[in-house]
Parts: structure tokens; C-alpha cells; sequence
């Protein structure tokens, strides 16, 4: 199958995928007790209040009715308005999303740069001084929990060092890049706007590292075990009797297909980055979508819930068709056997 | 250039020093965990939004500052004088001249009345505060009236209140007003207050600068931000370093902390937010009385207020808390005294009682709370199973009245004992509105409603205190305590005037700093 064949047959995939993801978070929704309306009406006001406001949000219709509305609002591009900000969805999604993607990409970015090396050398270098210290370092980032290094890292890095910023996307005093993609360092080097680069850049170091510590972990073991397997292999051996470098054959020959298995691994990290980056934004003050999500859950807002799960899976599912042809990219088997 | 320079270069040009900044002299820069949800005053009903709202509009009146301190009080803010007819109905307001809007706008009677008729027309949280049945007329450009059906005896203090901002008529010409102005309003300022917000970058932060058309004294910060930091310890953090002036909601630990460093003062008031158990008074067992004061002589008021509250907190004498007008200091108050719990409860002919406590996760004092409670009624003999869930869910149960006993937070929105005694006791209020405990004295509910409807302040007074008597003597709820609030900020900042009333709201067009 060509790759264009698989893209097609993908995105029809992403329509049922999102379908899905609305009609199971609408429903979950709606069963959860409580009535938006009377949470933001208040406590106090009188049942009148709250019926007339029930009314104007269409609460008061059919739940079929209200999910039919939201279909249609979803087809063209319209997400509801949130029922605690009085904002259009995607107005407040635009706001947020760009933030909570810019820092999982550079998470992403820096745990694979850090840990696949990190697994080479602790495979290569098995059971040796390097393996122990590469396996530390992987342990620590499984099992540190998140908000303690970041308020770590602040503390040392901001209270005590006076190096880098402890909290945002930019400083006062520094305006944004103009937005092409939301995401600012990205946007910035578009632009050529050097302040704002530089500020973004020293902004986002330590909750990339924060965010990217559990899963550099994550990518370093599975690389040094798929490594090791492929370091055990009859053509590992032939390679080297035929005089190839050690390196060479590790770096040409090993590591592309010990990559595989880690290539899903990076496709998962991503939803979890996505997903899992609200304790790293609540340290670092970081305006992502965490906040939001979490704010528009206590609220039961779900328009901006279920606008939330819909952009996330829709992203999900982008990244995983970005993975599937990243398998035929570096195995040209996958993509015969296609 | 090589490649190590270039990177040494980089890397110190990230790693440089401008992170290491006082906020200029000219600027207040104030640290809150969670961003504002709507800036619409006829839509918020959260202290966090009025933070922003309430130095960017206008009200008619506004509360006084009496020897440098905040009062419950009230005097005319945009309104010069005011008079009332012999019924207490028609309220005639005569408003100053020279208050401007942001847009250079004069503040007119048109604008009162659009401001009124639409806050009244959205129906939302802010106009429960009011009659629903009021209505308003211009007498005259700078002349407006407003007629109720009923005598509403704290009208006067409603209208200081953050909801009655008096809003820009003009917000509808613009092109991204929608409808009613709502979509414009929920993310823009448009009053005739100090200062107008002139920037908002979501969850980030939000800046104001003084209004250039206002018509009151200027005010000394060229800009007041508003830094949204969700982890209190990274406020507290910034505020050390310098990057904060104020720092809003740190917890006690963290405050007693930062008492100790230089440059850095920790505030305390009391405040008019009281925390109390709600005793289901209309299902049993606790619609005996004998068991209600039971269980409020069986509460470690001490212990609560000592361990829990880090001594933060008084202990409420009845429903009125200290400081709001018609607090009674003689009222009868419950001290734990397990023996006379003992003997109420044999009297009332209750044993191997077993009762529930409904609490969120919302406060995360209400856990502990309910905890040395079941610990204190267990002595007593009475087995209390704690149930924790959902917020939502929560006051869903209680609105029903589907608890034994349950815990909450009340804080006045005018300053008139209305907001305790009428909205706790009437009997129409039962439910999420007021009467959470259900409770039910045809008594209390003529005492409380006449006082309501009358205009003489020392009558209302004793009326209520009468009522008062009542309900403390038949424990309709627990009166727990009343917390302080507690404001860290640096030392250089001046002027700070703290009111009761308005929590978590800076008087920023007075404030300075040295």
C-alpha cells in the first residue's frame, strides 16, 4: 500500500476515532451529578435563576438534541461556547493548545536526543560503570515524581542561581512573537524576533526538562534492550568478522532497527506528554491546557471538555499515522509487506 | 565562528542574568494561583474575576474606609446624594458629575439604567443580590431612579456590591460585542473605574493601566499586572526574589515562612468568611434538637481552630460573624463539653447512632475537620462515616438534602446580617440558596423577614439578634469558625486597605510603593 493510500484510509479513521471520542465524552459528561448551571449561577442563586440559565445554555433540551446541536457546531468548526469563561471553545483552545504542544514537542525533542544515546552507550557498554550510571539516570526519571523536580529545579535554578526564569512563556515586558503557529520559539525564528526567541528559549528549558526527564528514562531502557537484543544477532557478528568498524556497525547496522520498537514508544509518549503535562504547566506556571481541563472539569464545562478530548485525540491520531510511516521510513520490510 | 562558540554563545546568552528583576517603582505586580474565568459583572460571582473587575468599574456606592481601615459601610461612589421615599420603594440617586468611561464617555443615568436592565436580563449569579422585580427610570441625564415592589432593607448595600458595576453603553457598537455585549465583556474592562485592562494573555497574566478619562485622583501605578502562578510555592518564590509585590493565597505554612524573611510582611485580618456544619434538620436523627447540640457540644472547636487553622481562625458566636454590624458579643456559644453531650444525647433517647459527613475535596481544611469530628462524636458513642467525593456532586446532595452532615464556606456579598440570617434560616431558602440544614421555625422565619423589610438599623438589629437566640439555642448548624486572610507582600508596598468585604480585591488607584 502506498503511503497516500495509508494517509486516505487514515483520516477516514480519524473521523470515526474523534465520533467516537465525542459521543463517549458527552455521555460520561452528562452522567456525572451535578448541573453546570447551578455552578455557575451559584450556590445562592434561586431555582428561577438557575432554569433561566439552563434555558439560555440549552440544557434543558433532550440530551439527543444537545449532542445533535454539538455535532453540527463540530462539523463546522464550532466547538460550543465554554460554560465557565462565556468564551468560544476554540477561542480558549487556541489560547491554550499551541503552549501545552510546543512544550511536549521540545520534551519529546530532548528526550530522544538525551536518551537514545544514553541507551546505545548503556547497551554497548553493558553491565560496565556506563551501563550502571545510564541505568541510574533512567530509574530517576521513571520514579521522580514531576512537581518535586520542578520546584527542584526552580529553587536552584531561579531562587538560589539567578540563571533562568521560574515561571511562563515570556517575561513582562516582552510581547509575543506574531502568531503563525502559536508556538513561540517556532514563531519567533519565523519572524526573526530575537528577544522574544531568546526569552522563550530560557523559558522553556526547565519544564522541557521537568516534562522530558520520565520519558528520557522510558526511551533510554527500551532503546538498550532492543539494542542489546540486535547486538546478539548473526549479522552483528558477520559484519564485524567482515572488518567493519565496532561503531559503524552499531551506529549502521544495530540502532536503526533497535529504533523500531522505540518509535512506538515515542508515539505513546507523545499522548502522554499531551495528557500528563498539567502537573509540569501547574509548577511552571506554564498556560497550557492543563489549567484549563482541570478548571473546566471541577466546573463540569463540558463544551470545553469535550473540545479538549476531541483536539487531543484528533492529535493522538495524527501522531500515530506519523509513526506508522515512520516505521516504513526506516524499514523498508514494513513498507514491501504494505 | 565554530561550533563551540556559537554554542557558548547561546548557552549564555539563555543561561544570562535577566531573570533577576524588581518589579519597577511605578508598577504593582500581584501573584494569584488561578486565572479570572469572565470579566463580566453581571455574570461573575468569584472574588478571584473581582480582582480585576472591581478596580476597573464604578458602583453607585462604595464601601468606606473609616481611621485607615475597611468598614461594612457604605457611601456614594458615583452617586452625590441619594434620598428615599416615606415607604422605603422609590430610591432617587443623583450621580456626580465628570466620571468618565475608558472611551471618554460621561457616567449617566442611561448607563445606570443599562447596566441594571442588563444585568437583571441575563438572570445570572449577580442578580440574585437584587429584587427581582425592580425596575429603573431616568429622571434626568445625571438623575436616576429605582422603584421596588417590596422594602428591601439592605438595597443600599447591594449596590457596592461587584455586580452592580456600571457598565459602558457603547460595548454593543462593538464588532465583537455579541449578543447583550457578553462575548466582549467576558475578556475586556469597559467601566469608569481607575484603571482598564489592556492586555490579558491567558493563564499568564493579566495588565492594567489607569483609565486616561477618570475622574477621580490619579492613580500612582502606571500599570498593575496580575501573574498567574498556579504553585503557591513558585509565588512564594517570586515574591522572595522580587518579581511579585504581592502574593495572594499562600498556604499557612508558607506564610509563616515568609514572616520571617526581611522585606516581606505577612498580613492578617479577620475576615467575614465563616466555615460552619450543616446538621440535616428535617431528617432524622438530627431533626432532634437534643442530638444537634449534642454534637455542637461534642466539636473541638479548639482543636479545629489550633490544628487545622494553625490559629488562623476564631470560633463563630452564633450565625453573625465579628465585624459584620448586628454580630451579637453576648450570643450563647458552644464549648465542648463531652458530658453535657452525653446527657443531651441520653435525653433525647439516642443510641448507636450512625450518620454520614459529606465533604469535597474543595477546601482542604474540610477533610481534617470532618475527621477530629468523627473522632469526637465516636466518644459520644455516634458512628460517623466520612464520604468524600465530587464538588458538583456534593452540592448536588445537599441541595436535595440527601446528607446527615455536611461542611461549607459562606461569605457575605453586601454588608447586611441579611446575608447570614435570611439567607441560613428562611424557610423559602431551603436548599443550595441559604438553608442547607433545612431548617424550619415559623418564628425565626416572621423575625428575620420583618426585619428585613424595615429601615431602622437598631430595630433590624435587635430583631435579628432575637432570631439568633433562636437558632443558636435549637443548633440548626454548627458555627464553626471565622478565618483570618492572610496577605503576604513586600515591604516597599504602601496604602494596602484591607476590607472585609471585599476579598482578595486591592485598592490599587490608592496603593503606592517606597
Amino acid at each position: 500500500m502506498s503511503f497516500s493510500r495509508i494517509i486516505v484510509k487514515r483520516l477516514l479513521g480519524l473521523i470515526l476515532v474523534v465520533l467516537g471520542v465525542s459521543i463517549i465524552t458527552f455521555i460520561v459528561s452528562h452522567l456525572i451529578p451535578g448541573d453546570p448551571a447551578r455552578l455557575i449561577a451559584g450556590d445562592r442563586a434561586t431555582d428561577e435563576i438557575v432554569a433561566n440559565l439552563r434555558h439560555t445554555l440549552g440544557l434543558d433540551q433532550p440530551l439527543p438534541v444537545q449532542y445533535w446541536r454539538y455535532l453540527s457546531g463540530l462539523v463546522h468548526g464550532d466547538l460550543g461556547t465554554s460554560i465557565r469563561t462565556s468564551r468560544p471553545v476554540l477561542e480558549d483552545l487556541k489560547a491554550f493548545f499551541p503552549a501545552t504542544m510546543e512544550l511536549a514537542l521540545v520534551a519529546l525533542f530532548f528526550a530522544t536526543l538525551v536518551g537514545i544515546p544514553l541507551g546505545v552507550l548503556s547497551a554497548v557498554y553493558r553491565n560496565k560503570f556506563v551501563d550502571q550510571i545510564v541505568r541510574t539516570i533512567s530509574v530517576s526519571g521513571i520514579s521522580t515524581p514531576a512537581f518535586w523536580l520542578g520546584l527542584s529545579l526552580i529553587v536552584l535554578f531561579y531562587g538560589r542561581l539567578h540563571l533562568l526564569p521560574g515561571s511562563g512563556r515570556l517575561p513582562d515586558g516582552i510581547d509575543p512573537p506574531t502568531s503563525i503557529s502559536g508556538f513561540y520559539i517556532l514563531d519567533s525564528l519565523l519572524t526573526g524576533n530575537r528577544p522574544a526567541l531568546i526569552s522563550s528559549l530560557r523559558h522553556i528549558i526547565l519544564p522541557a526538562f521537568t516534562l522530558g526527564f520520565v520519558h528520557l528514562g522510558v526511551v533510554a531502557r527500551q532503546i538498550r534492550s532492543s539494542m542489546l537484543e540486535q547486538l546478539n544477532e548473526d549479522y552483528i557478528r558477520t559484519s564485524r568478522a567482515n572488518g567493519l568498524a565496532k561503531w559503524t556497525v552499531i551506529l549502521r547496522h544495530a540502532l536503526p532497527n533497535a529504533l523500531i520498537p522505540s518509535v512506538t514508544v515515542l508515539g505513546l509518549a507523545m499522548g502522554d506528554l499531551l495528557y500528563g503535562a498539567v502537573l509540569t504547566e501547574t509548577v511552571f506556571a506554564w498556560p497550557g491546557m492543563g489549567a484549563y481541563v482541570v478548571n473546566s472539569i471541577q466546573a463540569l464545562d463540558f463544551p470545553a471538555v469535550m473540545g479538549f478530548a476531541v483536539l487531543v485525540s484528533f492529535a493522538y491520531v495524527l501522531v500515530n499515522l506519523a509513526v506508522d510511516l515512520l516505521y516504513m521510513v526506516i524499514d523498508p520490510r514494513i513498507r514491501e509487506v504494505s | 565562528m565554530s561550533i563551540r562558540i556559537a554554542t557558548t554563545l547561546l548557552l549564555t546568552s539563555l543561561v544570562g542574568l535577566g531573570s533577576w528583576a524588581k518589579t519597577p517603582a511605578d508598577s504593582l505586580v500581584l501573584g494569584k494561583p488561578s486565572d479570572p474565568q469572565t470579566l463580566d459583572p453581571a455574570i461573575t460571582i468569584d472574588n478571584n474575576d473581582w480582582t480585576v473587575t472591581y478596580p476597573c468599574y464604578q458602583r453607585l456606592m462604595r464601601y468606606k474606609v473609616e481611621g485607615g481601615k475597611g468598614s461594612t459601610s457604605v457611601e456614594g461612589e458615583l452617586a452625590e446624594s441619594w434620598k428615599v421615599s416615606k415607604d422605603n420603594l422609590v430610591w432617587d440617586f443623583k450621580l456626580r458629575k465628570g466620571q468618565k468611561f475608558d472611551d471618554g464617555a460621561a457616567v449617566d443615568a442611561e448607563a445606570v439604567k443599562f447596566s441594571f436592565e442588563r444585568m437583571m436580563k441575563l438572570g445570572q449569579g449577580p442578580s440574585e443580590a437584587f429584587p427581582s422585580d425592580m425596575k429603573l427610570s431616568v429622571v434626568d441625564p445625571m438623575s436616576v431612579r429605582f422603584t421596588l415592589t417590596k422594602v428591601f432593607a439592605p438595597f443600599l448595600y447591594t449596590l457596592a456590591n461587584n455586580g452592580a458595576g456600571i457598565v459602558n453603553p457603547n460595548v454593543l457598537k462593538k464588532a465583537d460585542a455579541g449578543e447583550d455585549a457578553k462575548t466582549y465583556l467576558a475578556r475586556n474592562t469597559a467601566g469608569s473605574g481607575a484603571y482598564h485592562l489592556v492586555s490579558w494573555q491567558k493563564s499568564q497574566s493579566l495588565v492594567m493601566e489607569p483609565n486616561p478619562y477618570y475622574g477621580g485622583s490619579k492613580p500612582a501605578f502606571k500599570q498593575f499586572t496580575v501573574k498567574i502562578i498556579g504553585e503557591s510555592s513558585n509565588r512564594r518564590l517570586q515574591l522572595e526574589s522580587g518579581d511579585l509585590d504581592i502574593a495572594e493565597a499562600l498556604p499557612l505554612d508558607q506564610l509563616s515562612a515568609l514572616a520571617t524573611k526581611p522585606g516581606i510582611r505577612v498580613q492578617e485580618f479577620p475576615s467575614l468568611d465563616v466555615t460552619y456544619l450543616y446538621l440535616n434538620n428535617k431528617k432524622a436523627p438530627l431533626n432532634n434538637p437534643d442530638v444537634r447540640r449534642a454534637i455542637s457540644y461534642a466539636v473541638d472547636y479548639s482543636g479545629i481552630i489550633g490544628g487545622v487553622l494553625k490559629g488562623q481562625a476564631k470560633q463563630m458566636r452564633g450565625p453573625i460573624p465579628e465585624g459584620m454590624w448586628g454580630f451579637d458579643p453576648s450570643a450563647m456559644q458552644y464549648k465542648t463539653d463531652m458530658a453535657k453531650a452525653k446527657a443531651l444525647l441520653a435525653k433525647a433517647g439516642a443510641s448507636n447512632l450512625k450518620i454520614s459527613f459529606l465533604y469535597s475535596v474543595r477546601d482542604p481544611n474540610w477533610e481534617p475537620i470532618g475527621l477530629s469530628t468523627q473522632a469526637n462524636l465516636a466518644a459520644l458513642g455516634i458512628n460517623v462515616k466520612m464520604e468524600s467525593m465530587a464538588n458538583a456532586t456534593m452540592r448536588d446532595r445537599i441541595g436535595k438534602g440527601d446528607y446527615d452532615i455536611s461542611i461549607g464556606n459562606w461569605s457575605p456579598d453586601f454588608a447586611d446580617p441579611f446575608m447570614f440570617m435570611n439567607y441560613w434560616f428562611d424557610s423559602e431558602k431551603q436548599g443550595l440558596p441559604g438553608n442547607r440544614s433545612f431548617y424550619s421555625n415559623p418564628e425565626v422565619d416572621k423575625l428575620i423577614r420583618q426585619s428585613a423589610s424595615l429601615s431602622d438599623q437598631k430595630q433590624r438589629i435587635q430583631m435579628y439578634q432575637q432570631a439568633a437566640k433562636i437558632v443558636i439555642d435549637e443548633a440548626a448548624y454548627v458555627y464553626l469558625f471565622q478565618k483570618n486572610y492572610q496577605v503576604a507582600m513586600r515591604d516597599s508596598v504602601k496604602g494596602f486597605v484591607y476590607n472585609p468585604m471585599l476579598q482578595s480585591i486591592f485598592n490599587v488607584d490608592r496603593m503606592t510603593k517606597k
